[in-house]
């Protein structure tokens, strides 16, 4: 099935800004793990490798296939975050992991792809030229069970997280400007009954976003010392290591949440825009691979894969850098997490697998 | 509508829905959009991190620098303060402060409960201070007690294992040799309150520091706290040290040598105890005070501690007085001691010679009133040296009555008395000295004779200190020189002024005040010493009107009169002059003179070729 072809067709850019972002990430969880005495580097180096040997195995079969068992992978989701309900290890307040021995499994990260690619392949069958609000309804409560099982983990960045994918692909799908209006009026109505649902610490959250000087040594602990970690680095950082603010752990969760907020303070502006600029390359080519695609599923499917990317990315360094509160969404690849990094690299597979496979689009 | 596009592949069960072109176009241009999306969000990005790490990277840095470096304080030893032969009256020894680090205790209800238990303090009063230091990072200690015992060192020592959370610190705290030494003149230390550290006057202070707050303690709080010192340390976000990134060692406070003489300290302090009262003696020669007393004394090292509600009732006991410094502070009428001004001003003005003299028959008739003499049969012809040695009050009335108000008021202030000696003590009084004009502006009626008459005995409005008064006296022996009194050794004496009265007839007065202690009829043969002559003069001074008086004996204890007693010796050539006033006292001759005695006594046994050793006190 792998023909000569495929090794021409691979984009060899997106692979680089690929590893240069994972070579970034290890550098920086050496430190981390400096700061809180816990070898992370070297397990999230396995994950790195487990991570590329699936994401190799993902370019192997047809993505086709996976259209086709689309309600089978969403029937999986489901099954995972209920059994998370259950078995699942409780871990400061909310259920969240599965244990599987070896590896402590967090359902909620494979379904952001699993949810991708469910809606990809349910958009890429409706065939329409635009959605109305009728339309949308058989999706939206496809995304209605997996967000609602996130939610009451809890884990509102994530079920947040998988409504911002779907809403990005209804965009790609084109919806209708009616549509979209009322459905952003009902959304803004709706927010007092979502302020309501939320758990205490949540609604403390968002709270103390909009005034972090409220409760400097509470819950504005993070967002206030996560910028002076990121301010302090100024243009070239305080060097490798040698960042106060996470060696002396004032800075929490460094090596997940706060990664990046180590790595600025560490490298600077420099290094901080360079990161970010890699992550933007890599975006850009992933665009590139849906805008060339032909397939219609296998343009929804990178586009939603990109969109996952995109928006842990944007949303986790905009909490660094205090404009947004602080909500658990990992930095992919950067922050550690193996549940995080397969996820994010089976999606890159997939992505690279819709792209080899165009030359068979050329006949 | 789409149009589907079959496409064949290898695998024939998968198929392709390709975009039809009209939809591919839109696809891409929407990936276009996103792409310019992408740059516009990478561009947001960049532009925060230039605001925060460039634009506001200063600010930052110094921020994270504040959070990691933290400077702990070297508290720097108080200088010692010695007496005029260098022993230590005050010294600086280390004490243990028992305190609770609020991050490490894992259940605070059970150790408030053993802590009160070990350290004699209730529950309550631990909550109490824990609440209180809410405000504190949770990682410095709060002090529970201040100065503790051996003991509750011990006992907190020994359980430390089972008490997490519960420090031992060492701070140095005062300590005093020779026990409670001059407590008024000292001063004492307590924290140093917000209304301190907002005035200014303690820039070397942090809240928490133990200051001076009264006496010599205040007076040179600079010299005495030397400098604290500082480590800079580097610490984690728990406040744990890391490691020391510099120590800039504390400065010791200076040592303060006083002119006070322990010994005669000691004995005006044991002469006084008991009694309410002060005792000043200073060398007439230059003005240095030897003792300085006042009594009741109080301990200075509870206010360190905290003062318990009883303590703080005991002090300020509104009869007793303990925390003033009667030497200085309090305000007496001067009584027959009065008279040595009135002598003075007598011979000056020509007004009295020493030998003419007066008659009294016990009373002196003015107008309808009848001034009484203290003696019911009076003194019969009175000359200059009775009136003085058996102090009869008609022939200072008849004197008082030649001079007039403003003549007297005249040598009183130029006796020193009126105004502040100008010694270096915080809250030093004034005393008062009456004028005709005061009497116009504060009543708005004009000076009566009769006024002049109480007056000249030293009653009415006329007020002194005993310090005033000690260095009335001792202008009498040094021929008429007022020195600033001065407490501190290495200062050179400062003339502040000369009494408007010869020398010549200052002598005279002095010989006549031999005869006080020395004649028969004295009123101070209580003041005896062989083989010395002391020129003295007791005074009485009322407490409530002639008029409302029984016989003082009978009356409650606090409408006696004051005792009070001034002398100077050798009489030759005077080398200590003492003021004693004891309140409620009773006469002067019997209350106040016997204090002045001891110390003179003592004095005198120091000069002797082998002077005993200093007094050993219970301490």
């Amino acid at each position: 099935m792998l023909d000569k072809r495929i090794f021409k067709e691979i984009d060899y850019i997106l692979l680089l800004s690929l590893f240069f972002i994972m070579t970034l990430g290890f550098i920086n969880l050496c430190s981390a793990s400096a700061a809180s005495n816990y070898p992370f580097q070297w397990k999230q180096l396995q994950w790195y490798v487990a991570g590329t040997c699936l994401m190799v195995a993902a370019m192997t079969f047809d993505y086709r296939q996976l259209s086709k068992y689309a309600l089978h992978l969403y029937i999986f989701t489901i099954v995972l975050l209920i059994l998370v309900m259950f078995v699942g290890k409780s871990v400061s307040g909310s259920q969240r992991w599965i244990s599987l021995g070896f590896f402590n499994l967090q359902p909620s990260e494979p379904a952001k792809l699993l949810m991708a690619i469910v809606i990809s392949s349910y958009f890429a069958q409706e065939e329409r030229e635009q959605f109305g609000l009728r339309d949308l309804i058989k999706p939206t409560l496809l995304v209605a069970i997996p967000f609602l099982l996130i939610f009451k983990q809890p884990d509102l960045g994530t079920a947040l997280l998988i409504l911002i994918i779907y809403g990005s692909l209804v965009f790609f799908a084109r919806l209708k400007w009616g549509s979209f209006l009322i459905i952003l009026g009902s959304g803004l109505c709706a927010f007092p009954l979502v302020w309501k649902l939320m758990k205490p610490y949540q609604r403390k959250r968002v709270e103390i976003f909009l005034n972090p000087d409220a409760d400097p040594f509470g819950a504005g602990w993070h967002v206030i010392q996560s910028k002076i970690a990121v301010g302090s680095g100024q243009v070239f950082g305080k060097g490798f290591m040698r960042g106060t603010q996470a060696q002396l752990n004032f800075l929490p969760e460094v090596h997940t949440d706060f990664a990046f907020s180590i790595w600025s303070e560490e490298w600077g502006f420099v290094g901080a825009v360079i990161l970010i600029a890699a992550y933007f390359l890599f975006l850009l080519r992933c665009l590139n691979i849906a805008h060339n695609t032909r397939d219609r599923f296998g343009s929804f499917l990178v586009f939603g894969i990109t969109a996952m990317i995109f928006w842990q990315m944007l949303i986790n360094i905009c909490m660094v850098l205090g404009l947004l509160p602080v909500v658990g969404i990992p930095l992919p690849l950067i922050s550690y997490g193996g549940s995080s990094v397969i996820t994010t690299l089976l999606g890159v597979g997939l992505i690279m697998n819709v792209r080899i496979r165009r030359s068979l689009f050329q006949g | 509508m789409n149009k589907e596009t079959e496409i064949k592949t290898p695998d024939t069960n998968l198929t392709l829905r390709r975009f039809d072109t009209g939809d591919k176009q839109e696809q891409q241009l929407f990936c276009t959009y996103c792409s310019f999306i992408l740059l516009g969000c990478f561009l947001f990005l960049c532009l925060r991190l230039w605001y925060l790490q460039i634009y506001k990277g200063e600010e930052f840095k110094e921020l994270s620098q504040k959070n990691s470096i933290k400077y702990v304080r070297l508290q720097s030893y108080r200088g010692n303060i010695l007496d005029r032969a260098g022993r230590l009256i005050a010294g600086v020894e280390p004490s243990f402060n028992i305190g609770v680090v609020l991050k490490d205790v894992k259940d605070v209800e059970s150790l408030i409960a053993e802590l009160a238990n070990l350290l004699e303090e209730t529950a309550t009063d631990i909550r109490m201070k824990l609440v209180a230091a809410k405000e504190q990072p949770s990682y410095l200690p709060v002090i529970i007690k201040r100065d503790a015992s051996w003991q509750e060192v011990a006992q907190v020592e020994s359980r430390l294992y089972r008490l997490p959370g519960v420090v031992v610190e060492v701070a140095p705290a005062r300590q005093y040799p020779y026990g409670t030494v001059a407590p008024h003149l000292l001063g004492y230390l307590g924290e140093v309150s917000l209304e301190q550290l907002k005035s200014g006057n303690f820039p070397h202070a942090v809240p928490g520091d133990l200051v001076g707050k009264s006496g010599i303690e205040l007076k040179y709080e600079k010299k005495l706290a030397g400098r604290s010192g500082y480590k800079m340390i580097e610490v984690d976000a728990k406040g744990r040290m890391i490691k020391v990134l510099k120590v800039q060692k504390p400065l010791p406070g200076q040592d303060v040598q006083l002119t006070i003489n322990l010994d005669l300290q000691l004995a005006a302090e044991d002469a006084l105890s008991g009694k309410s009262g002060a005792l000043v003696a200073l060398d007439p020669r230059n003005g240095q005070i030897l003792a300085m007393a006042s009594s009741p004394k109080f301990d200075p090292r509870i206010f360190a501690r905290g003062l318990t509600e009883m303590e703080w009732k005991e002090l300020n006991d509104p009869l007793l007085t303990p925390l003033v410094n009667k030497a200085i502070q309090g305000q007496y009428s001067p009584g027959s001691t009065f008279k040595i001004v009135m002598a003075a001003a007598g011979l000056k003005e020509k007004v009295i010679s020493p030998y003419s003299s007066f008659f009294c028959n016990g009373s002196f008739k003015l107008g309808r009133r009848r001034f009484r003499c203290w003696k019911k049969g009076g003194h019969g012809q009175t000359s200059l040296y009775k009136a003085l040695v058996q102090s009869c009050d008609v022939y200072f009335y008849n004197v008082g009555l030649k001079l007039g108000v403003d003549r007297i008021s005249k040598y009183a202030f130029g006796f020193g008395l009126g105004k502040k000696t100008g010694i270096e003590l915080p809250g030093e009084k004034a005393g008062f000295v009456p004028t005709r004009q005061w009497k116009k502006r504060r009543f708005r009626e004009p000076w009566q004779k009769g006024e002049t008459l109480n007056y000249s005995i030293g009653q009415g409005f006329l007020l002194v200190t005993p310090l005033q008064l000690s260095r009335m006296i001792a202008a009498v022996g040094n021929g008429g020189n007022l020195y600033k009194p001065e407490y501190v050794l290495d200062k050179e004496p400062l003339l502040q002024a000369k009494v408007p009265v010869p020398k010549r007839t200052l002598e005279l007065i002095k010989k006549d005040l031999i005869g006080v202690t020395e004649d028969k009829h004295g009123t101070a043969r209580t003041c005896v010493i062989e083989g010395i002559h002391i020129a003295g003069k007791t005074g009485t001074a009322q407490v409530i009107k002639q008029s409302k008086r029984r016989e003082s004996e009978k009356m409650a204890w606090k409408y006696q009169d004051h005792a009070l007693f001034v002398a100077i010796a050798p009489a030759k050539n005077p080398q200590i002059a003492v003021a004693v006033i004891i309140e409620h006292g009773g006469h002067g001759g019997s209350a106040a003179a016997p204090v002045a005695k001891a110390v003179i006594e003592r004095w005198l046994q120091l000069r002797s070729p082998k002077p005993p050793t200093i007094l050993q006190r219970k301490l």
